[in-house]
């Protein structure tokens, strides 16, 4: 659906260099810091910007010979940009089935009245959760075949967020060769959406995992400096070395909690493998 | 391209007051200004001022970006922009000419194919117009669009000027090179003005593609 191969764009001291891909029936996530590089990423798979090397191959074409028939395959949310705010939802109704060939009408105004948004205000009156929702219903509205979602939970509370997710996650059933590349800084949204995450950090991709392998077998150990001194680190990731002694992230917690009774094991969530990823350090 | 002319149209919406207002004062100073030519030129220009002032609304919160990622191509994009802009202008155009000739008529101080031929004679001025206000507008943003134009159009008549004073200095005589001009008939002058407003139009939106292919968003 889409491959990313050493992609390269560089802004004064910032430089991205990434390789990834995205699978038919897969959701995809790419999580990591402010400046990490995920909207620049974003912003080279949709054209909107010209790197310095690598490929891009969109739904199996080279993104610069990617053109207005291809995007009609195309669903995107980009984090701070959208239809123009002194538009209103029913001027966007007919703009959007004179570019769309398969707009699905009557879903998005399903969707609009099922979200409450108001169809005759003007975008930029919506609030943040309004314009988020507005967005990611424009991406889903016209039979696209991969999504580029560039934060579309960004500003929703909690049940707000959970509805975007159902929507998303519907979307993908409907069609086995469907797939999303999204990202976000809440993890909680990734790990119940996602099939797989890259991890992101100074623009390079750090970390590439199965979300279920993520979450079962990734895990954070906590241990004394003497402990510490001991215990096998052939499967640690990452070190830190912390007021109690030592944080250790794994990619073995069984082995961990069956060899080291004592040894505090926490868990591995999105947000702790980040946290150890980025200031860990490398044995 | 239709969905975009939609979007257009949609954005107009949002100005049908100053665009009402607009049209009050054509018509009022109809009514005390003699000269016809200012009523048409003024409503001309407010429409490839209104046209290209979608571009602003286009760029609010980053729009544009997101615009790009819809099946539109910046070209397209750019063809869009012209089309709309000479939509917009030329309805300007008609309407001023309509509202020129129809007080010209009612006060009996014009005859109406007079009123046509002052029209038409300035109908390339107004696609000239368009062809430089675009480019600059979709190459520089918001209020460097309007340095850039006051730059350009003075720079425009410093050439002009300087232009006469050297053909002068080189011994020509540029009153009989203007004489010869006007000798031309009316019929080849229009023709030739014509054809060189659309090649300097068509110029201008090449032009014009080149620098949308080149943003970054």
């Amino acid at each position: 659906m889409l491959r990313i191969e050493n992609l390269r764009k560089s802004y004064g001291t910032f430089q991205l260099d990434c390789s990834m891909e995205i699978r038919p029936g897969c959701v995809t996530g790419l999580v990591g810091q402010n400046g990490a590089g995920k909207s620049t990423t974003f912003k080279a798979v949709l054209g909107l910007i010209s790197p310095d090397g690598g490929d891009i191959r969109i739904l199996g074409k080279d993104s610069r010979a990617f053109g207005t028939k291809d995007k009609q395959e195309l669903g995107v949310v980009l984090s701070n940009a959208g239809f123009s705010g002194y538009l209103t939802v029913r001027d966007i109704i007919p703009v959007m089935d004179g570019l769309y060939a398969h707009f699905d009408k009557p879903f998005f105004l399903e969707q609009v009245r099922k979200f409450g948004l108001p169809d005759n205000q003007k975008i930029k009156e919506f609030s943040t959760g309004m314009k988020a929702k507005l967005k990611v219903l424009t991406a889903i509205s016209h039979r696209a075949r991969l999504l580029v979602l560039d934060e579309p939970t960004a500003g929703l509370d909690v049940v707000a967020r959970d509805e975007l997710l159902e929507l998303l996650r519907e979307f993908m059933e409907q069609d086995e060769n469907r797939a999303i590349l999204v990202s976000s800084h809440i993890s909680g949204d990734l790990e119940t959406l996602c099939d797989d995450i890259y991890m992101m950090h100074e623009g390079k991709i750090i970390l590439h995992e199965e979300t279920d392998v993520l979450l079962d077998d990734y895990a954070v150990l906590k241990m004394d400096e003497s402990l510490y001194d001991t215990i096998e680190k052939r499967y640690i990731l990452r070190s830190r070395k912390e007021s109690f002694g030592y944080s250790c992230l794994t990619n073995q917690k069984r082995f961990y909690s069956e060899n080291y009774p004592k040894l505090a094991v926490i868990k591995g969530s999105i947000d702790e493998v980040i946290m150890m990823m980025i200031r860990g350090e490398a044995l | 391209m239709k969905g975009l002319l939609i979007k257009d149209l949609k954005l107009m919406k949002s100005t049908r007051n100053s665009l009402a207002l607009v049209l009050l004062i054509a018509l009022g100073m109809s009514t005390y200004i003699s000269d016809i030519s200012f009523i048409i030129t003024y409503l001309a220009i407010i429409g490839i001022t209104f046209a290209t002032g979608t571009i602003s609304y286009d760029e609010f919160d980053n729009g544009s970006a997101f615009l790009f990622t819809l099946p539109v191509s910046r070209r397209g994009y750019v063809i869009e922009k012209y089309l709309f802009s000479l939509l917009m202008s030329l309805g300007g155009w008609l309407i001023g000419t309509v509202i020129a000739i129809g007080v010209g008529t009612a006060k009996g101080t014009m005859a109406s194919e007079e009123g046509i031929m002052v029209a038409l004679m300035l109908l390339p001025m107004v696609l000239c117009l368009a062809a430089f206000l675009l480019p600059m507008r979709l190459k520089f943003e918001g209020d460097k669009s309007r340095i850039a134009m006051v730059i350009v159009f003075g720079g425009f008549f410093v050439i002009t000027i300087m232009g006469v004073k050297v053909l002068q200095k080189l011994g020509i005589d540029v009153e009989a090179l203007m004489k010869s001009l006007s000798a031309i008939s009316a019929g080849m002058g229009a023709v030739i003005v014509a054809a060189a407003s659309i090649a300097l139009l068509l110029l201008s939106c090449h032009i014009s593609i080149k620098i949308m292919e080149h943003k970054e968003f």
